[in-house]
């Protein structure tokens, strides 16, 4: 780090202002000179980096021991000085006051406003207000200001080096850690056995190393069972369980995979995952629970982005700035992925659709109510950030909000490079209570007509009118043409209100017949600016103003420059996809593990950091991200790599020797048993029972724009009571849905790319006693009715709901059960029956009882 | 807590603490981590002990003062200068301009200062003054450990709402009684460990008792809602009514048969078997909350002690009994709130009506309970909790002079029982009451410091999410011990 003495740097200050003529006279007759902005400026250029200037005239010093020192000594020392350090900030030296505390640093010579001293005595900032006890009085305070304003002189000032900027960090060293790492196309090990996937290599020999014995195969009904719900989030039908399980070709699994990667099924359950990631919901949850009226035309974007196989960079680059994508444009990629049909829909269509995309960094929940709309908008972009870090890098960007990453290589600065290409975006159209998120209107040139032409038709008549009353006033003698409007018409002639009326008539028929635009939450380019560093994170401390860019360690110096005259996201959105990006297709490919195997590589998926867990399999990592560049982005040629893998096809059978050596199956010895996510759970319950809604996209939302959907009265105005697929059930935050909040559906109000899987009884009590429950055990109880034998009956209901056939003892033990329990109904036969939908005999109870059953065990949640 | 590293070199924790919680806390609140960790054989939380016995009354980190907490949450912000804040120089001052700054942020403009409509009354032998909106609660004046100087940041509800109940008014984070439930457990395996009564679903709704990223296991269990009556308030789910007597035992007996099947073929699993386990609590809770919720086994006198008997006092006379019998039977986390649909505590307008009923409302409920819960001998160790998401300005709101906004920069809660003094008043406000400025508590403090009645250190609980640990008290916090007994 250059270091300059500060005589040299005061001496230039001083001709500085000397040159612009701004020296002052101050109060004391000395002389003083504004050492403000210039200064820095000049300070900057000289040595280009932030070196810490400090001024050191005698004048100063003696306003330094005069004014300053004692206030110091007296309200500061005591837990900031040689004895007490709290939070880590002494101001008994200068070196303290430059370096800081944890809130960084305390003094910035010149800089009152990015001196967290004068943040703190001022009193402005809640969190931050020093003395504790008492503030110091309005002259002090001034004294410090004009104190920081010199330079903040000291007598140390000669010999105090600058020291190294808070968060400074060692870029080289950073890069070190595997995740900042470009990844390596692997050697696939070797192994013995012939025909072997390279997935299997990469598993088995690990397996291999550790003495563990590989796994076999599951069998085929589990196989089908697992891979149905995985790729489409739906149980096997009987037909297909049957037709699979008599199907011997060595095509037979790869067709069942081809088939549950084309059915529209297959973009609804993967499509979900994604909504994780974009804590997707319809409404804002937070302080003022508003309706997300169009935030669906996201989610079907996502749904229809991966049933199409999107490529993955299109899919960001379209996410993070599909509005600023030329309409000619397509895709940036050329892509080399077979199977993908050519996008032939109208260029508005395409263009809309991206627009939609970008609804993904506006979904977030906002403090709409929050008074401070400086902070409001700081607030907005910091989950931003944190989204976009998370869900795509896998960093934990938010974290250097306020300071530099405690563990990342993520300074301070780089935070606010980033932020500052989200402050140049437009998220929000007002920042005033209840503020609005920024929407984009989405609809065909035929819709811009008719709205246009109905807007039209409204001037018209409105001009008429205007006419009309000016004509009708003037018809009227020049001494009646004083006075109100309403007193004016009645003056005038009947035919003219009668005509009058009508025009009013037409107009407000025109008026309520708007044709409703289509919109969606979406971004659009804002005012372009670089972002000072908040010190604290807090917006009323400010630093120096950091160039909009990326984070230092993950760039090189062939990464490009943002422009002036763009906000910069779509430049943000091609270097995450350039393909050699150390994280962007890492992080994917380990997500899309994780969704398949209920565990990453990484097992902290959306954490790549030095804090996150180190891969499991780091080759294979490695040559599943390459894989999934070189297929053109391509995720549905990823679910094929996985599942035509034995790896993905093992048995999840328990073994007691692979079991002590490796208890947490980090090794992949066997297929682990993984429980079904809340929609799955919802949607099976509703397939078994014959009562499923196929119907795809759209809006349940009964709400108007921007209703509350809670307000104070707490009233519930969400409504559930729908038959289609779960992803379709509107994400109330702050109120998600009954099943959903209790099998761990993702909060959506924060991304999270690895659901837990909780065992708690409340979900028992559902499972046990819901009106849901019940309608699905009736419902699947009246649809085995129509089976003329028991045994058929079983044999349906196993079929159903656990895509087998009943072992014989099985069929016997249900059977059993039946008579038993249709026998003690019968008994208790006397009294009343208990609701509407009580059962109409024993049996009809026994085989409701029975199905009861069967949907709420484990078998039936779980997947192995 | 310790890191240790497996055969693979992987280290487990940060994972496996969690899903221990979920898979072994198949109960309704969790155990206690410690005590947990040490029975599953894990290294318990640095400093902790080896298990939850170790310190006196469970605390993890040192003795508890407190084992269980009722907060009664007065939702809209009630007025300190109205209520336990007496404030003689705003009496003299009325209708004069407020002689220094008002806060850079506000909710809406104010204008002069107004003074408080009710008068103010010295009682017990603490002599602290309670305005007239309190007859009842101010006799118990000398249980009562007033802080007349807590302050937060946000001046509107939502904000300020989760604030007091998670410590963040921006980021979604674990409610207090979730960091209590994951901290300490549960008494009552067939209880939930924290249960809210009639929250408000408004203004951070499910957040304010959420677990955000803790363990499922620790969000609170809501029973009814503010629009509801307290009769309403029922844990969902927990009747059956689909089997008369034993046919739903016959019936989850087989269900039980099918997961024993499949656990079999599985292999030993230990969240099949939490599973199976968390069936059997189901089943025994469906006796044990409806008894818990039965008012009716109580006698009329208490009744009448909880304002049961009086029409205007009914509703939060249940809510108050239901906190009693909660604790009573273990549950550890009890908050109750008081959100009138009509009129909440919430005057911009209407001072005088809406505190009047608001105060109404809750004073003989809140009187009996601190009287009952002595009586039972429950308040040595029962933190009793009261205040708002903040307080109300000194100064007047609206064209009527009877109206006064949000004020987040100095108010009033109170402490009863728990290992705290009564008959203190702690910190202060300035001569109007606006800002806090004597021994000043904030949101955070005020965390740190129920969580350290409780045998909690707030630095030390903490739980590792996206990359770092997470605590209620964020990186701020101080323990206000001067208002330990």
């Amino acid at each position: 780090m250059l270091r300059l003495a500060p005589r040299s740097l005061a001496q230039l200050a001083r001709n500085d202002s000397a040159a612009t003529g701004r020296a002052k006279r101050d109060r004391f007759g000395g002389r003083r000179w504004r050492v403000a902005v210039q200064w820095t400026l000049c300070a900057a250029l000289l040595v280009g980096a932030e070196a810490v200037t400090v001024a050191d005239d005698a004048e100063g010093v003696r306003f330094f021991e005069t004014k300053i020192r004692p206030v110091l000594a007296e309200h500061c020392y005591g837990c900031h000085g040689a004895e007490d350090q709290e939070s880590e900030l002494r101001v008994d030296t200068l070196d303290g006051m430059l370096r800081g505390g944890y809130a960084g640093p305390a003094v910035m010579p010149g800089k009152p406003t990015g001196s967290l001293l004068l943040t703190a005595v001022t009193y402005q900032d809640s969190d931050l207000r020093m003395p504790p006890d008492e503030k110091l009085d309005a002259q002090q305070v001034a004294d410090l200001r004009r104190w920081i304003e010199m330079g903040a002189p000291h007598p140390d000032s000669g010999d105090t080096p600058a020291p190294r900027p808070l968060g400074e960090i060692d870029l080289e060293q950073a890069r070190q850690h595997w995740a900042f790492q470009r990844p390596v196309l692997p050697r696939i090990p070797a192994l013995v056995s012939p025909g072997l996937k390279p997935i299997d290599a990469f598993v088995f020999s690990r397996l291999d190393d550790a003495e563990i014995p590989r796994p076999g195969p599951a069998d085929r009904a589990t196989l089908l069972r697992r891979a149905t719900f995985d790729l489409t989030g739906l149980p096997p039908t009987p037909a297909e369980v049957t037709a699979f399980l008599a199907d011997d070709s060595p095509q037979a699994w790869q067709r069942v995979v081809e088939r549950l990667l084309a059915s529209p099924a297959y973009g609804e359950r993967w499509g979900r995952h994604w909504l994780d990631l974009a804590r997707y919901a319809d409404s804002n949850g937070l302080d003022e629970n508003v309706v997300h009226a169009h935030a669906w035309r996201y989610r079907d974007y996502v749904v229809d982005a991966l049933n199409r196989d999107k490529p993955y960079d299109q899919f960001l680059v379209e996410q993070i700035a599909g509005d600023l994508i030329g309409a000619a444009e397509s895709s940036q990629t050329d892509s080399p992925a077979a199977n993908r049909p050519p996008d032939d829909r109208p260029a508005y269509q395409r263009r809309n659709e991206r627009l939609i995309a970008t609804g993904f960094l506006v979904l977030g929940p906002k403090v709409l109510a929050e008074q401070d709309e400086t902070k409001m908008e700081m607030d907005i972009i910091d989950e931003q950030v944190d989204t976009l870090g998370r869900s795509v890098l896998g960093l934990t960007l938010g974290c250097a909000r306020c300071h530099t990453h405690k563990f990342d290589p993520i300074t301070h600065r780089d935070y606010h490079a980033l932020a500052g290409i989200f402050k140049s975006t437009r998220s929000m159209d007002s920042y005033k209570t209840v503020a609005e998120w920024h929407e984009n209107v989405v609809e065909s040139p035929q819709q811009t007509q008719r709205y246009e032409a109905h807007q039209q038709r409204i001037a018209d008549v409105q001009k008429q009118l205007d006419q009309r009353i000016a004509a009708a006033t003037e018809a009227l003698p020049e001494e009646q043409r004083e006075g109100k409007a309403e007193e004016l018409e009645k003056r005038f002639s009947p035919e003219a209100r009668e005509e009058l009326k009508s025009l009013r008539e037409q107009l407000k028929q025109l008026q309520d017949t708007v044709p409703e635009r289509p919109m969606a939450m979406g971004l659009d380019e804002g005012t372009v600016e670089d972002l000072a560093i908040h010190l604290r994170g807090s917006h009323l401390t400010l630093g120096d103003v950091v160039p909009r860019g990326f984070p230092a360690v993950l760039t090189d110096p062939e990464t490009p420059e943002l422009p002036d005259d763009q906000s910069g996201r779509l430049q943000l959105a091609q270097w995450l996809t350039t393909g050699d990006h150390p994280l962007t297709a890492r992080v994917m490919v380990n997500r899309l593990w994780r969704w398949h195997f209920g565990r990453g590589l990484v097992a902290t998926v959306d954490n790549f950091g030095l804090q996150g867990e180190p891969p499991s399999h780091p080759q294979l990592l490695d040559w599943l991200a390459i894989q999934f560049v070189r297929s053109g982005w391509s995720i549905k040629s990823m679910h094929r790599m996985i599942m035509l893998s034995e790896t993905y096809r093992a048995s999840s059978r328990f073994d007691p020797v692979a079991a002590s050596r490796d208890p947490d199956n980090r090794l992949l010895w066997r297929f682990p048993p993984q429980r079904l996510e809340a929609e799955a759970i919802r949607d099976a319950h509703l397939a078994v029972s014959g009562t499923l809604d196929r119907g795809i996209g759209g809006s349940l939302l009964t709400l108007k724009p921007r209703e509350y959907v809670f307000n104070h009265t707490s009233e519930d105005r969400s409504t559930y009571d729908t038959k289609r697929r779960s992803i379709y059930v509107p994400v109330i935050r702050n109120h998600l849905y009954d099943l959903f909040q209790l099998f761990d559906y993702n909060d959506a109000s924060v991304l999270d790319g690895d659901r837990e899987s909780s065992t708690v009884a409340p979900q028992a009590l559902f499972l046990m006693n819901s009106p849901w429950i019940r309608r699905v055990s009736t419902s699947l109880a009246a649809r085995l009715e129509a089976l003329p034998t028991p045994e058929q009956r079983i044999e349906n209901l196993y079929l159903l709901a656990y895509g087998r056939r009943p072992a014989e003892a099985e069929r016997q033990g249900a059977e059993r059960f039946l008579k038993t329990f249709a026998s003690a109904y019968a008994a208790k036969a006397s009294a009343p029956p208990e609701s509407d939908d009580s059962p109409a005999s024993p049996e009809a109870a026994a085989w409701q009882a029975l199905c009861h059953a069967v949907v709420a065990s484990h078998e039936f949640v779980y997947l192995r | 807590m310790t890191n240790g590293s497996n055969a693979l070199g992987l280290s487990p924790l940060g994972l496996s603490r969690r899903r221990l919680l979920q898979n072994s806390a198949a109960g309704f609140g969790s155990l206690a981590l410690a005590s947990l960790l040490a029975r599953t054989g894990h290294t318990a939380p640095a400093g902790a002990g080896s298990g939850s016995g170790e310190f006196e009354n469970g605390g993890l980190h040192h003795p508890a003062r407190a084992k269980r907490v009722i907060f009664l949450f007065m939702k809209g912000g009630p007025s300190h200068m109205d209520t336990f804040d007496h404030k003689p120089q705003l009496q003299k001052d009325d209708g004069k301009p407020l002689p220094f700054e008002k806060p850079r942020v506000q909710f809406a403009p104010t204008s002069d200062l107004l003074a408080s409509p009710w008068k103010f009354q010295r009682y017990g032998e603490s002599g602290i003054a309670v305005s007239e909106l309190f007859p009842e609660v101010a006799r118990c004046v000398d249980d009562l450990c007033i802080i007349n100087s807590l302050h937060g940041t946000n001046p509107a509800h939502g904000g300020a709402a989760l604030k007091l109940h998670t410590g963040s008014d921006v980021f979604v984070r674990p409610s207090m009684g979730a960091w209590i439930q994951y901290g300490l457990g549960t008494e009552n395996e067939n209880l939930p460990g924290f249960i809210t009564i009639c929250p408000t679903l408004a203004h951070g709704g499910t957040k304010n008792w959420g677990s955000a990223f803790l363990p499922a296991s620790c969000a609170g269990t809501p029973l009814g809602n503010a629009s509801q009556p307290a009769t309403n308030a029922r844990i969902k789910y927990a009747e059956n009514d689909f089997y008369p007597g034993q046919l739903q035992r016959m019936q989850l007996d087989l269900a039980q048969s099918l997961n024993q099947q499949f656990l079999q073929s599985t292999g030993p699993d230990t969240e099949l078997e939490a599973r199976i386990q968390s069936f059997e609590l189901a089943f025994r809770m469906q006796t044990e909350m409806p008894e818990a919720l039965d008012l009716a086994a109580e006698t009329a006198h208490t009744h009448r002690l909880y304002g049961i008997d009086q029409e205007t006092t009914a509703d939060f006379g249940r809510q108050c009994l239901m906190a009693r019998r909660f604790v009573e039977r273990g549950v550890r986390f009890v908050q109750i709130t008081h959100s009138n649909t009509e009129v909440q505590w919430d005057q911009h307008g209407n001072l005088r009506k809406g505190h009047e009923q608001n105060a109404a409302e809750v004073d003989r409920p809140i009187a009996g309970l601190l009287r009952d819960l002595k009586a039972r001998g429950l308040l040595e160790d029962t933190l009793v909790l009261w205040g708002g998401e903040f307080g109300r300005t000194p100064t007047c709101q609206g064209s009527g002079r009877d109206g006064r906004d949000h004020n987040p920069e100095g108010f009033t809660m109170w402490m009863a029982g728990g290992g705290v003094r009564g008959g203190i008043q702690y910190g202060a406000t300035d001569e109007y009451g606006y800002y806090a400025t004597e021994n000043k508590v904030h949101i955070h403090d005020l965390h740190a410091t129920v969580l350290h009645l409780m045998g909690v250190d707030h630095t030390r609980l903490t739980y590792r999410h996206a990359g770092r640990d997470f605590r209620l008290t964020d990186v701020a916090g101080h323990v206000v011990r001067e208002i330990f007994a």
